[in-house]
């Protein structure tokens, strides 16, 4: 890594809600992509060279976001091992299952937490991943 | 009909077989040997049978009964069967039986059964029945509705946090004394909203039976401990003590982690909620091998019930009336919540209060099934 500034590919089609993620994310020391669909978080993968964690909601416009966890999750993929976050207001239990299954590595119910919570623990795990 | 016609058939057996044969919904009698002495036009139509062939017939034989879950009703247990023999039957409108056509096919039905009498002596039975597919599905529709429209309220409602969350962190300029408040306040309430959205949604699960129960060893004290840890702020503001205990062998019991804690989130905060200053609340887990099930008993020294008001406080939206008085911002669904979930996972809740004195809790559960 040439930088310690870290880089997070945030996936989230809600502006207001981007722009707080977005503003967070840089107050706390991270350089961020923002991406609307999971057809333009694709596109920065392939392009970009260094995307150290992704912050992805599962309700996008087209696809939905167990479809870039699998893009990203497939063998030969250079973003296997890249965490993810997944920080969305569907909490069914099903859907919290499904993703982990495909190796997410943490859920967060966006409304339930404090925007500064789910950022430290993203921090901690990005950490202990070291 | 004309009103003439009516008139002429008066008194006559006549009338009376016409409306029968008129009504909307499905009428069967049957004789005290529980065969079908009459099938009227609209249960001919619901059930697939003409009232020729089935006459004579046994009733179980015409009209098969099931559960919802799809459990043959014998007919010793059909409600007719109850009436011949002099009992007097509720039936749970909220729990229909499902009536089998002659096809195969079938329908949830409502229905009221009464004894047919004649001179004192009971002589038959009757059924009146509908079909509440309508019915059924208004109310599925609707509980859909309250489910989609939570989700979408969820958007909105994580901007207003994330974004009061970004002002009072100072993100946008420091604020002075009156805008931190202010802020607080917007927070506050924003806070309220959440939960009440996570509340209906919890009901909205429940009621569609989406709830799907997934057992995993749980550990129940680490469970419990972080829903302590969640409520610390509001017990030591409140100068009380919460102590829980857990009988020594408390293994890892195999429960759904998400639905316990709903039920130890809400018993716990209503406990310190509805105590005053420097209250006791106490929360003992235990697990009873012999049995199989999960012991939990949470009490405290606060408000209480109101006597005249027990009877209602699982319902939902309920709240009594001491605790609407002291605090405007409960939900009334907490407990409503907690039941459904006890309830669905075969266990059991109790109460003992009495007001200004205490309420104590007591839920059993059977292991694996929540």
């Amino acid at each position: 890594m040439s930088t310690d500034r870290k880089t997070i590919l945030i996936v989230e089609d809600e502006r207001p809600l981007m722009e707080a993620i977005q503003a967070t994310l840089e107050k706390n020391g991270y350089d961020t992509l923002c991406a609307r669909t999971v057809d333009q978080a694709i596109d920065y993968l392939k392009k970009v060279a260094t995307v150290d964690a992704v912050w992805l909601d599962h309700y996008l416009p087209g696809k939905n976001g167990t479809e870039l966890v699998a893009y990203m999750k497939v063998e030969d993929s250079a973003y296997k091992h890249t965490p993810i976050f997944l920080v969305s207001n569907t909490a069914s239990p099903e859907k919290v299952y499904n993703y982990l299954q495909l190796g997410v590595d943490k859920y967060f119910v966006k409304a339930e937490k404090r925007l500064d919570d789910i950022i430290k623990d993203i921090t901690g795990l990005l950490a202990a991943e070291e | 009909m004309k009103a003439e016609t009516l008139s002429h058939l008066q008194g006559t057996d006549a009338l009376a077989k016409a409306v029968l044969e008129s009504l909307g919904e499905g009428v069967i009698v049957i004789d005290t040997a529980g065969k079908v002495a009459l099938l009227n036009r609209a249960a001919e139509e619901m059930m697939g049978w003409k009232s020729f062939e089935v006459v004579g017939r046994g009733v179980e034989d015409v009209i098969q009964k099931e559960t919802e879950e799809g459990e043959h009703i014998p007919y010793k247990d059909y409600i007719l069967k109850k009436i011949l023999e002099g009992k007097e039957i509720i039936v749970p409108v909220t729990k229909p039986y499902w009536f089998k056509r002659r096809d195969g096919s079938r329908f949830p039905a409502s229905l009221v059964a009464t004894a047919v009498r004649y001179d004192n002596h009971i002589v038959g039975a009757v059924e009146v029945f509908r079909d509440v597919t309508g019915e059924q599905e208004v109310d599925r529709a609707k509980t859909e509705f309250v489910s989609l429209a939570s989700h979408q309220l969820r958007t909105p409602l994580s901007a207003v946090n994330w974004y009061a969350e970004m002002l009072m962190a100072g993100d946008a300029g420091e604020l002075n004394e009156k805008q931190r408040k202010y802020m607080d306040e917007i927070y506050h309430g924003n806070q309220r909203m959440v939960e009440l959205v996570n509340a209906l949604l919890n009901v909205s699960r429940l009621e569609m039976a989406t709830f799907v129960v997934e057992p995993e060893p749980t550990n129940v004290m680490t469970l419990v401990r972080s829903v302590l840890d969640e409520l610390k702020p509001m017990v030591d503001k409140k100068y009380q003590t919460l102590t829980p205990t857990f009988s020594p062998d408390l293994p890892l019991i195999p429960a759904d982690p998400r639905l316990l804690r709903i039920v130890f989130q809400n018993l716990l905060s209503n406990a310190v909620k509805y105590s005053a200053e420097g209250g006791k609340v106490e929360c003992a887990v235990s697990c009873k091998k012999e049995t199989g099930r999960l012991s939990i008993r949470v009490s405290d020294n606060g408000m209480g019930i109101p006597q005249s008001q027990q009877n209602q406080i699982f319902l939902k939206l309920f709240r009594a009336d001491n605790v609407r008085e002291t605090d405007t911002e409960g939900t009334g669904l907490g407990l409503y919540i907690v039941k459904s979930i006890v309830e669905h996972s075969g266990g059991t809740i109790r109460f003992e209060s009495i007001e200004n004195k205490g309420t104590t809790f007591f839920v059993e559960l059977p292991l694996g099934k929540v």
